[in-house]
């Protein structure tokens, strides 16, 4: 016979394993709600200035091109922020109801780092990549056209690299690498064919 | 404290072993050899009673189409029919026979599964096609495919020789005691004669069993032993070793005399094996699923089913071909650059699909072009191994791309950072299929599949003196 002390002891552990679970559970659907919920679409800096001309590259699965398209708009002075400003407004369109490139619900690009002149690292969200649509196309297009319009804004830019979350993430739906950085004059050349 | 505590012990223990077993337990499969390939597909366990998928099983057979009405799945298979009802044992064919399988038919998300048990009545009564199936070893022969050995011991050196009327190249493992043979590809069954006492001071016994995705030959030992083939592959010899010789003062011997001596000595050389010229590489697998084209249709199975599409193809222009997947099996990147890496083919070819964009695209690695004093024998990092081969990828997507635009399919090349195409070190493309028009139901009609293959194949035909001449 097991003692009753020891199937108090079971009986404790047990309950307290379930309560932990629900916990966690309840702590990951509200730390879910919180993330996707409100940013259904990506929100432009407000940027203050006068007004530069902006070139960007915009995706269109129809015909599978990359054409660019200049707008105008106040651009800040930080490298950085005039980059993560370009591929916010690139994302927005993307975003938009009607959009030859439709991303999924939620995309964002967080932050665009540039460790020196010549190189940029893109930090996208956590939706941008799991509800990207997958095949090497519609994939390739996403990417593509990120790094020319990033490079229309910092011409000195050679090489891009894109981490999800702050981490490196093997592909971003299945197909497109971006474990390593990605050659800007590359891109540009291999995207002539898309054109 | 109570002397019942060996009980969690004992509890622990058979938890931990049971966990053990299901981590280190195989996927179960049905071989399937067939006069036109060889094939694995998965079983899946209901009730105690192993399933095999119709689509899996059928597919690399021929000429294949189902649909799904309700609880009905109807199956048109090589000019033969048949209609199954889920939860049902019984189905019809063609011409209103109605039939039983040994368990229910089954429909699990949208693919219909038969008991393996029914596999050899199912190919009868819907193609009039002929098979055996031996059920311990879950190996499926379509068309008498299966064939048997004749074992021989003869003396002067002491030798047992295995003649097979089909070319084998079984793998070898020689132990201290013992010699096994390992027929993984070829459809070897039993001679009807599995145990021999051969009684001899070289040999022993001998036993042949059927195993799981093969058959094993094992030669029981007296004396070290070697094995060859020989005979492009009909005749295996496992012959003893012959002890040292004695060193004596030997008169001087010629070279000529040298030279026989040791062809003497050493072990028949094995037979070169028929180099592949194109490895193709079914992307995804297993719960790796790749673009969700339809709510029926998974990237990875049209990835597999083009592949097994092109390979016939190929095969059909005298091109050898290996596939890294012939099953809904995931590998990694790394595994499938490995592969190819050691295939010693001429073409890797990564098949993709994808609902967005239309007809065919070809693409190579974005890996840098070489640089100046770097070849093929360079010592380059594993993302870069493909810089040599870049310039041979892309002859190989250019001669895709114009056999695509003139079968009359849309197609487009560019450079794309792919993987595994970056670590490979033979010429290297990835080709991705869309629908013609918008929907893609269409990358699951046999049709267009075929289009795609057969258009792809007269590509890859074109390249092959161009790029083993490269070599």
């Amino acid at each position: 016979m097991i003692s009753r002390k020891l199937q108090y002891v079971v009986a404790a552990l047990v309950l307290a394993i379930l309560a932990m679970g629900f916990y966690l559970v309840h702590l990951k659907r509200k730390a879910e709600s919180i993330s996707a919920g409100p940013l259904t679409q990506a929100l432009t800096a407000p940027v203050n200035g006068p007004a530069e001309q902006m070139t960007l590259y915009l995706a269109n699965d129809e015909d599978n091109s990359l054409r660019p398209d200049t707008i105008s708009s106040a651009l800040p002075s930080d490298p950085g922020e005039r980059g993560r400003l370009a591929l916010h407004t690139l994302v927005t369109r993307y975003l938009q109801a009607g959009s030859p490139h439709p991303l999924g619900t939620g995309a964002d690009v967080h932050d665009v780092y540039l460790l020196d002149p010549a190189s940029a690292v893109v930090n996208l969200n956590a939706a941008f990549a799991n509800t990207h649509r997958s095949g090497i196309e519609v994939e390739q297009l996403t990417v593509f056209s990120m790094v020319l319009t990033l490079k229309a804004q910092l011409p000195q830019l050679t090489r891009v690299r894109f981490l999800v979350d702050g981490k490196t993430r093997d592909t971003l739906a299945g197909h497109i690498d971006l474990t390593g950085w990605l050659d800007v004059p590359m891109v540009a050349e291999a995207s002539k064919s898309l054109k | 404290m109570p002397k019942e505590h060996p009980i969690f012990v004992r509890v622990t223990t058979l938890l931990l072993l049971l966990l053990a077993i299901g981590f280190a337990a195989e996927p179960r499969r049905v071989t399937v050899y067939a006069p036109q390939t060889n094939y694995q597909v998965d079983i899946l366990v209901r009730d105690g009673v192993d399933y095999v998928g119709l689509t899996d099983l059928l597919e690399p057979l021929g000429r294949l189409e189902s649909r799904i009405d309700g609880k009905k799945l109807i199956l048109v298979f090589n000019g033969g029919a048949a209609e199954f009802q889920d939860g049902k044992r019984q189905y019809r064919t063609r011409s209103n026979n109605k039939l039983e399988l040994g368990s229910n038919f089954l429909l699990v998300d949208g693919r219909g599964f038969i008991p393996a048990a029914s596999l050899t009545q199912l190919l009868s009564s819907i193609a009039g096609q002929n098979s055996e199936f031996h059920a311990a070893a879950r190996r499926l022969f379509v068309g008498s495919t299966q064939f048997h050995y004749s074992a021989e011991l003869r003396h002067a050196p002491s030798r047992l020789v295995l003649s097979f009327p089909n070319p084998v190249n079984p793998s070898t493992l020689i132990e201290r005691s013992r010699v096994r043979l390992f027929f993984h590809r070829e459809p070897v069954v039993s001679n009807g004669d599995d145990n021999v006492s051969y009684g001899d001071p070289f040999l022993a016994s001998t036993n042949f069993t059927e195993i799981p995705s093969g058959a094993e030959f094992i030669a029981n030992i007296l004396q070290p032993a070697t094995v060859s083939v020989s005979d492009g592959g009909h005749t295996v010899t496992i012959a003893a070793v012959p002890p040292p010789a004695v060193a004596t003062a030997a008169p001087v011997a010629t070279a000529a005399a040298t030279a026989q001596v040791a062809n003497q000595a050493r072990p028949t050389a094995l037979a070169p094996r028929l180099r592949p010229f194109v490895i193709l590489d079914a992307a995804h697998g297993g719960y790796e699923t790749g673009a969700v084209l339809s709510p029926t249709l998974l990237e990875k199975n049209v990835n597999l089913a083009l592949a097994r599409r092109l390979q016939k193809e190929l095969e059909a222009r005298g091109i050898p071909v290996v596939l890294t997947r012939i099953a809904d099996n995931l590998l990694t990147w790394d595994q499938r650059a490995v592969s190819a890496n050691t295939s010693h083919a001429s073409l890797y070819v990564a098949l993709h699909s994808s609902g967005s964009g239309h007809g065919v695209r070809v693409y190579t690695s974005m890996v840098g072009t070489p640089q100046a004093g770097q070849s093929k024998r360079s010592f380059l990092p594993w993302e870069q191994a493909q810089a040599p081969y870049l310039e041979q990828s892309s002859m190989a997507a250019a001669a895709l791309a114009a056999e695509c635009t003139f079968s009359g399919l849309p197609v487009r090349s560019s450079a794309a950072p792919l993987r595994p195409l970056n670590s490979v070190t033979l010429a290297a493309i990835a080709v991705e299929i869309a629908p013609l028009g918008n929907s893609p139901d269409e990358l699951g009609s046999a049709e267009y599949q075929q289009k795609i293959a057969a258009a792809v194949a007269s590509g890859i035909a074109t390249l092959r003196g161009k790029l083993e001449a490269t070599q």
